[in-house]
């Protein structure tokens, strides 16, 4: 998952690079993925979540849709 | 060895650090040898959180964090780290619960971007992250994805 400036420098990058393009996420909407996804491992309470739990994790912000299924 | 007190150990060294405890750290912390800790690194079995370099069993990432230096460079005071990509970057903030600056790049153009990094406020810089493989595949391959 890579940053960049904007749209048109994802479009230029995967164009030069012979990429198809995947997902285009704004930051603030990665920021809540984020701070949905990642629990502090120093927790002793701490577990990796399961299948289903990390895709309602994702769709919790909001990207769903084919692109954001996680492999069954 | 208690898996539970490895993890809280790599993860301890790694937000004061900025880096995993080498094999050689994990080994006088536990009080055992330098062989035993690379197979309780190896035998930890917590998904695709922390792997090893499998020639040395060196951490070779712990998720968010990386070992190694990448364009993700998140920085708080004298503290800093390394993300393993844009998405673990904003994962570092969440973990270190900081407000944090991060110094990063156009993946595109290579212009240097710095963003705020606040676990409680949504950042308000315009840039956008590119997923470039879709999540059935993210597992194929860590370190592409």
């Amino acid at each position: 998952m890579s940053i960049f400036r904007s749209e048109e420098h994802v479009l230029n990058w995967t164009r030069a690079n012979g990429h198809a393009v995947g997902a285009i996420v704004d930051l603030p909407q990665v920021w809540q993925l984020a701070k949905l996804w990642y629990a502090d491992p120093r927790a002793t309470t701490w577990r990796p979540r399961t299948r289903d739990e990390s895709q309602a994790v994702i769709a919790s912000a909001g990207l769903t849709g084919a692109f954001w299924e996680l492999p069954k | 060895m208690d898996p539970v007190a490895l993890r809280i150990f790599v993860y301890d060294e790694i937000v004061a650090r900025g880096r995993p405890p080498a094999l050689s750290d994990i080994a006088a912390r536990f009080e055992i040898t330098v062989p035993n800790a690379r197979r309780a690194l190896a035998e930890l079995k917590i998904g695709k959180t922390i792997l090893v370099d499998p020639q040395s069993g060196e951490i070779w990432m712990a998720g968010p964090f990386s070992a190694v230096e990448t364009p993700y460079h998140v920085v708080s005071g004298s503290r800093t780290w390394w993300a393993n990509c844009a998405w673990d970057m904003l994962g570092v903030v969440m973990i270190v619960n900081e407000r944090t600056t991060i110094h990063t790049q156009c993946t595109d153009c290579a212009a240097p971007m710095t963003l705020t990094g606040d676990p409680s406020v949504r950042p308000n810089e315009k840039a956008v992250v590119h997923f470039l493989v879709p999540a059935r595949r993210w597992y194929e391959d860590i370190g592409f994805t």
